[in-house]
C-alpha cells in the first residue's frame, strides 16, 4: 500500500481518517502491524490466528475510530481492541481444541523464524508460554515483552494492580519452573 | 530479571513480520464501511469528562542466545470440521520430549499394554525434539517416557501418577468428555 | 441419599483378596509377558473381577506395567489386587451404571484417600461424566491437599463446572502450592475463583466503556 507520507503523528492520520480520507488508515496499519501481530502471535501461538485476529481488531479500531478518545493515543487504543480480541480467540480456540483431529502431521506448528535460527529454544519458550494460563500469558506479555507500565496494564485489561502484578508473579514463577534444568537427557 | 526470565523475555521482543497483505485485506474490509467520523459535540464533551492518562510504548528489545532445556509438553491442535460424535470419541494427543542427548524414546503407558515398542517417537523439528501423537479414549492412563531402553522418566508438566507400585517414575493423563488433565 | 456403600461387593472383595489360584476360562494372551509363578495368580484375580462386572482392562494394563518395570511377582500381584479391591470400592459407591472409565477414576480417587461417600454425593451432584471430577480429586489429594479440603472443592465445582474447568482448577491449586500456598488455602481460593469463572462463563459479561 505504501506510505503516503513518513513522520505522520498518529493524532493527525486519525483525523485524516475521520474526515473522511480512508487512505490514511493504511498508514496506521503499516505503522502498528507487526508491533501488534508480535503480541497476537505470542498470545494465540499460531500465525494464522493472530493475523485473523489482527485483521479483525484494525476493522473494528476503523468501525469505532470516533470512540477513540484521544487521537493521540491511538496506538494503546487500538492495543486494547487487540487485546479483547485475543482473549476471545483464545477462548473459541480451547473450544475447537476439543474436536477430533486425523491427522497427526497437522498437529505440528512451524517455529517461528528466528534470525539465530535456535529452533530448538524457540520450541521451548512456544511450549512453555502455550502451558500458561491465559491471563498469566496476557499479563506476562504486556509487562515483560510490550514493556507497559501496571497502571496502563490495568486499563488495557480491566483487572487491578495487584491482580496483574499477582498474574505477573505466577507466570515468571511458573515459567521458571517449567525451564528449570530437572533432568538432563 | 531474573536470568531465565530476561532471556525469554529478550527471545519474545525479536521483531515479528507478518504478512504485509494483511493491510490489503484490512483496507479491501473497511472500503466497505461507511466513514467512522471525527469529533462530535458529544465526543468532546466525553473527553473533557474523561482525564486520559499518560501511556507509552517503549522501543523494542534485542536478541539473546540461549541454551536448550530439557522438559516435556502435551499439545491439542483444533479440527475444522463438525464437532466430534458424543459418548466414546476419541482425540488425539501429541506427546513432546526434550531430549537432546537421547538416541531412541518411546511412549509407554496404559494405552499400548506398556509396550516399549509399540510406540516409538520421533525427532520432530529440532533434534531436541520427540513427538508421537497417540488417540485416547476418555479414561486416566497413567504413563512414562522410556529413554535408550533403560531409563523412565514421567512427564515433568503433567500429574505425579501417586498410586503407583512400581516404583519407577510415572505420570497421569486424564481425558474426559469436554477436557482433559 | 445413604447408601448401602460397604455392602454389595463385600463377598466377591473377600474372594479377590482370596485370589484362588483357579484356572481362568480364558486368559488374556497379553499375560503371556508375565512369568510363569506370576501369570496364573493375576489371571485368577481378574476372572474374580470379571465374573463381579467389573472392567478387567484396567488389571491387565496393572500388570503389564509391573512386568515391563521388571517388578517381582509378590509386587505385581498386590498391585492388582489392590486396584481390583478399589475399583470394588468405587462401584459400590458410583452404581453399576459407572462407566469403566468413571470407576477406574473412582478407584484412583478412593487411593488417594477420598471416602466412597464422597464419590456418592459426586454422582448424585453431577449428571455428565465423573471422569474428570474423580481424577482431579485424586490428583489433588496426591499434590498434599488435605482429602477434606479437596473432596469439598470438588464437590462444590462439580454441578456446574465443565471439565475444563475442573482442569484449570487443578492446574490452579497445583501451581499455587508449588509457589508455597498452603494446599488447603489454595484449594479454597481456586475454588472460588472457579466458582465465579463458571458464573462468568455462563453469561455475564462485565462491559468496559468506550470499547467496540
Amino acid at each position: 500500500m505504501g506510505i503516503h507520507s513518513v513522520g505522520t503523528s498518529d493524532a493527525a492520520l486519525v483525523r485524516r481518517v475521520q474526515t473522511g480520507d480512508t487512505r490514511a488508515y493504511a498508514d496506521l496499519v503499516a505503522r502498528y502491524r507487526d508491533r501488534l501481530g508480535r503480541y497476537a502471535l505470542h498470545m494465540l501461538g499460531n500465525r494464522e490466528d493472530a493475523e485473523e485476529v489482527l485483521q479483525d481488531a484494525f476493522v473494528r479500531a476503523y468501525r469505532s475510530l470516533a470512540r477513540c478518545d484521544d487521537p493521540e493515543r491511538f496506538g494503546a487504543w487500538l492495543y486494547g481492541i487487540l487485546v479483547n480480541r485475543c482473549r476471545t480467540a483464545g477462548a473459541r480456540a480451547a473450544r475447537r481444541a476439543r474436536r477430533f483431529v486425523n491427522d497427526p502431521a497437522a498437529l505440528e506448528t512451524a517455529p517461528l523464524a528466528g534470525p539465530d535460527g535456535r529452533a530448538d529454544w524457540d520450541d521451548t519458550v512456544r511450549w512453555a508460554l502455550a502451558r500458561l494460563p491465559s491471563e498469566s500469558r496476557e499479563a506476562f506479555l504486556l509487562k515483560h515483552v510490550e514493556e507497559l507500565e501496571y497502571e496502563d496494564m490495568a486499563r488495557l485489561t480491566g483487572a487491578g494492580i495487584s491482580a496483574l502484578k499477582m498474574r505477573v508473579k505466577r507466570a515468571r514463577e511458573q515459567l521458571q519452573a517449567m525451564l528449570k534444568e530437572t533432568e538432563r537427557v | 530479571m531474573d536470568d531465565v526470565i530476561e532471556r525469554i523475555a529478550r527471545h519474545l521482543r525479536r521483531p515479528v513480520q507478518v504478512d504485509p497483505a494483511l493491510d490489503g485485506r484490512v483496507m479491501r474490509e473497511i472500503s466497505a464501511l461507511p466513514t467512522p467520523g471525527g469529533a462530535t459535540m458529544v465526543g468532546k464533551a466525553w473527553r473533557w469528562l474523561r482525564r486520559p492518562r499518560q501511556f507509552t510504548m517503549t522501543p523494542l528489545g534485542g536478541l539473546a542466545a540461549v541454551a536448550a532445556l530439557a522438559v516435556a509438553l502435551l499439545l491439542f491442535r483444533r479440527d475444522s470440521t463438525s464437532p466430534a460424535p458424543p459418548q466414546v470419541a476419541s482425540r488425539a494427543f501429541q506427546f513432546v520430549l526434550v531430549a537432546p542427548r537421547a538416541a531412541r524414546v518411546s511412549l509407554v503407558g496404559d494405552f499400548n499394554d506398556w509396550d516399549a515398542t509399540r510406540t516409538p517417537m520421533q525427532r520432530t523439528g529440532s533434534d531436541a525434539l520427540w513427538t508421537v501423537v497417540v488417540p485416547l479414549e476418555p479414561g486416566r492412563y497413567h504413563y512414562a517416557f522410556f529413554v535408550d531402553g533403560s531409563r523412565w522418566l514421567a512427564d515433568p508438566s503433567a500429574p505425579v501418577a501417586r498410586d503407583d507400585d512400581y516404583g519407577a517414575p510415572s505420570s497421569v493423563l486424564t481425558v474426559g468428555g469436554g477436557g482433559d488433565s | 441419599m445413604k447408601r448401602a456403600l460397604a455392602g454389595a461387593t463385600g463377598p466377591l472383595l473377600a474372594a479377590i483378596l482370596v485370589a484362588a489360584p483357579a484356572a481362568a476360562q480364558q486368559v488374556d494372551p497379553r499375560l503371556e509377558r508375565l512369568d510363569a509363578a506370576t501369570r496364573p495368580v493375576v489371571a485368577a484375580l481378574i476372572d474374580s473381577a470379571r465374573t463381579a462386572s467389573l472392567p478387567t482392562e484396567p488389571l491387565v494394563q496393572r500388570a503389564l506395567e509391573g512386568a515391563t518395570k521388571g517388578a517381582p511377582e509378590g509386587v505385581i500381584v498386590a498391585a492388582v489386587r489392590r486396584l481390583a479391591v478399589d475399583l470394588g470400592r468405587a462401584r459400590d459407591a458410583l452404581g453399576s451404571t459407572a462407566s469403566p472409565a468413571e470407576l477406574t477414576a473412582g478407584a484412583a480417587a478412593l487411593r488417594a484417600g477420598a471416602s466412597q461417600t464422597t464419590l456418592a454425593m459426586l454422582r448424585h451432584a453431577r449428571r455428565e461424566s465423573l471422569i474428570v471430577p474423580l481424577a482431579v480429586l485424586a490428583d489433588l489429594v496426591s499434590s498434599g491437599v488435605p482429602v477434606d479440603s479437596a473432596a469439598a472443592a470438588v464437590l462444590s465445582l462439580a454441578r456446574r463446572a465443565r471439565d475444563a474447568d475442573l482442569v484449570e482448577f487443578r492446574r490452579a491449586v497445583e501451581r499455587d502450592i508449588a509457589l508455597g500456598a498452603p494446599p488447603a488455602a489454595a484449594t479454597a481460593a481456586a475454588a472460588t475463583a472457579s466458582a465465579q469463572s463458571v458464573d462468568v462463563n455462563a453469561g455475564a459479561r462485565p462491559q468496559r466503556p468506550g470499547r467496540p
